[in-house]
This record gives C-alpha cells, structure tokens and sequence, in this order.
C-alpha cells in the first residue's frame, strides 16, 4: 500500500514538472554540439600529443641527448639524467586525457582498454616522430630566435638548444693537433681535446664540417672527451636549416 | 483510445513519439519503468527517501535528455545507462565505494569459453539461491551485472552498453562473482 503510494507520488511528481514546464526537452543541436565540442577536444589533445612528442624528439635530436646512449652505460647515465622528464609527463598526463576522451566513444569502450591506449600511444609516437623530420620546429626554432614566436618562443629558447655541461652539438671548424675545434648551435667555439679513454663508436675520422656530439666534462671553452660520435643525418631538416639562420658569419 | 494505442507501441517508437514532441507518451514510459527502476536502485541504495529522490531525477534527466536517444538501440539499455550513472553519483555523494577508476579486467581482453552457459535453468536456480543470501557483500563491480542479468533480465549486450565495459568482461565478472558469493556463503554456513 505504502509502495503503491510512493510509486504514484514519484509519477505524479515527474509529471507535474513536466506539465509545469519547469523542465524542457532538450534539443537535439544541444546533443549534436556536444558530440562535436567531444571530437573536438579529442583532436585538439591529440594535436597537442603529436607536437609535444615531435618538439620532445626534436629537443633531443638538436641537444645531442639522442646520440649518448652510444657511449655505452656512462652515456645511458647523462642520457636518463637529461632527459626531458617535464615535458615527458606532460606527454602521459595528454595520452591519458586522450584515452579518457576516446572510452566516450562506443567504439572504444567496447573494447579493453588495452587496445585504445596501445593505438593512442602508437599513432603518436609515429606521428611525433614524422613531424620531427619536417622543417615545422626548425622553423619554428629559426623564427623564436628572431623573436618573431612571441608565445612558443622562450620554450623553444630553452629547450631548442639548451646548454648543458656534459654534453655538447656543434660543426668541426678546425681540426687541431690533439682534438678539433667546433661551433655549437648556439655559435660558441669549444676546442674538444682527446684523451686516451676517449670512446669512437662509429669512427675517429674527423674534418672541418663534420656534425658531431661530444660527451665530456667543460671547463670554460674547453671540453675533455669521453666520447665522440659523428651525425650523418641528411634527412632532419634542421640540421641544413639551423646554421644558416645562426647569427654568426660562416666559418672559413 | 490512446491507451489501446500506446500499448501497441514498443518504448523504441514511443520514445519517437516523445522526441517528436508528442510528450503525453512519456507517461506510458514512466509506468513501464518506474518499477524496474526502483528495483534496479534497491540494490545501490537502502534509504526509501533516497530511491525516490534518485528515480525522480533519473526519470527527469530521460525526459531532458530523450533527443539523445537513438532508436535504433534498446530504450531499456539507455534508461538502464541513465539511472546507472544516478546511482553511481548518489553513492559518491554518500562516500560510499562506488565503481573502481582502474580495472584490470576492463584493460586486458578476456575469454569467456561459453557465453550462454551461466543463462541454463540448472544454473539460474543456483544463482537464485546464491544472491538470496550473499548478493549484498558483492563488490558493486561484480553485483551490478548480477543484478541486471539476473533480476533486470538484460543480456551481456545490453549490460556491456549499460556498464560501457567489454562484453566479455561482462561475462567475465558475472562469472566471478558466482565463485566469490559461493565462497561467501561457505563461510557463512549457508551451503
């Protein structure tokens, strides 16, 4: 009896909002601008996914980073130590923000997660690492050394060509009798003087013009090598375009 | 008149007739829900007080939110989805543990060797038996597909769309559920 007068009540209180007008039906726009504002910020994140792992590449390629694991475990250990980890998270937090998004589509959910995330995280690195081969952040990188990239520009100052202790990226200028002498990205002359436990893991043939990566301990403009590897990388743009934009004339 | 009219249509085609602006058919919904819902809210809630309060809105939010409705799916599985949500959220504003936000079984694929298996009468008078005694001590997780399997009648389809979790996974967690209320009633001195 209870039940029965509960039940009528709960009926008769939905109707009379109904009637009362106090609640509307929803348009169908509202529902159609919802599933577009969802695919939206789904393509915006993911936009923002493929630049931040093409400009984390890029970072790590143009610094030099990229090359130390060749080095052997001393290399391994400067390369964990600097990695790019905030951007790194960033990247995570943006693949999982993704995948929160996707799970509202049915045809993610029906699926394990596994799958999406796999997917999300795949079509990302492919697609950051191909972006990272295109001339956008060398040009991008070019333009915020002109101050022309009024709001990307200090983040592609900072990390475009950072400078860092152990690890150094330049052209050989001028071979020297125990090392050579390079031009960083960032248009400083460092001399590199070998040592004996210097490592070559792909080469010691060195001439004025050749990219290179230099690990080794500075002090002032000098660096001792414990390691040096050659760059043969033809098909990253950056590495035509950067030295042409740098604001130092040519070497001789 | 309409009466006769109405209870001709299935919910998929009144649920036409109310997005088309014919609202005086929502009624004929609200009679053939009001019931399974408030049976389907027994099981997340305690409080009476509180089951009106939650079916009051989740009828409310069917009636906002029917142009979202696609007819060509099953009515009973979105209504199902809307007042799943409801509880989830009144359970949370009771700090009460409601569904996990990570779940392994939602994130690796599952097998399930024989889908149909757990649906035999055999089975179902076992269930019964089962969930008579030890359904409340279910994590929501695994009570949920038991409850809309076994009490709401809907199938993994519909409970997948529901919970929006993998059919299989589904299959997986009604399973287990099975094992961990026999386990519970063994301890208990009921079987």
């Amino acid at each position: 009896m209870i039940n029965n007068q509960e039940q009528k009540s709960i009926k008769e209180r939905v109707l009379e909002e109904i009637k009362s007008g106090r609640i509307k039906i929803r348009p169908k726009f509202y529902f159609v601008l919802k599933t577009v504002l969802l695919a939206v910020g789904f393509f915006m994140a993911g936009a923002l996914v493929l630049f931040l792992i093409s400009f984390i590449s890029f970072h790590l390629r143009a610094s030099g980073i990229w090359y130390l694991p060749g080095f052997g475990p001393r290399g391994w250990g400067i390369y964990l130590r600097l990695m790019p980890w905030f951007l790194i998270l960033a990247g995570l937090i943006l693949i999982l923000i993704l995948e929160i998004l996707a799970k509202r589509f049915s045809f993610v959910w029906r699926r394990p997660i596994i799958y999406s995330l796999l997917a999300i995280i795949l079509i990302a690195l492919i697609g950051g690492f191909i972006i990272e081969r295109t001339p956008f952040h060398s040009g991008l990188f070019s333009q915020a050394r002109q101050g022309k990239l009024p709001f990307a520009g200090p983040v592609y100052r900072e990390f475009g060509m950072p400078r860092f202790h152990d690890v150094q990226r330049g052209v050989v200028e001028e071979v020297i009798e125990n090392g050579f002498k390079i031009r960083t990205f960032d248009d400083q002359l460092l001399t590199v003087v070998l040592a004996e436990e210097t490592q070559f893991p792909f080469g010691k043939e060195f001439e004025k013009g050749d990219n290179v990566v230099v690990m080794g301990e500075r002090e002032d403009d000098t660096v001792r090598a414990f390691g040096i590897r050659k760059i043969d990388d033809q098909f990253r743009d950056f590495e035509r375009r950067l030295r042409p934009a740098m604001p130092f004339p040519p070497a001789q | 008149m309409r009466d006769e009219f109405s209870r001709q249509k299935v919910d998929e085609e009144l649920a036409l007739l109310i997005q088309s602006g014919k609202i005086e058919f929502f009624d004929i919904l609200l009679e053939r829900y009001e019931e399974k819902i408030r049976r389907y809210s027994r099981k997340f809630l305690s409080d009476s007080e509180d089951i009106n309060d939650v079916l009051q809105d989740i009828f409310i939010k069917a009636y906002k939110n029917i142009r979202s409705f696609d007819a060509k799916r099953k009515f009973s599985s979105w209504l199902y989805r809307l007042a799943h949500n409801e509880l989830i959220n009144a359970l949370k504003k009771k700090k009460k543990n409601p569904l996990p936000l990570f779940d392994l079984d939602v994130f690796f694929p599952q097998h399930l060797s024989d889908n149909n298996s757990l649906g035999e009468q055999t089975e179902r008078r076992e269930m019964a038996e089962l969930i008579g005694k030890c359904l409340d001590r279910l994590e929501l997780k695994y009570r949920e597909p038991v409850i809309l399997y076994y009490f709401e009648e809907l199938s993994y389809k519909d409970i997948a769309e529901v919970m929006r979790i993998p059919i299989s996974t589904v299959g997986i967690r009604i399973k287990r559920a099975k094992e961990i209320m026999r386990t519970i009633c063994k301890k208990l001195g009921y079987l």
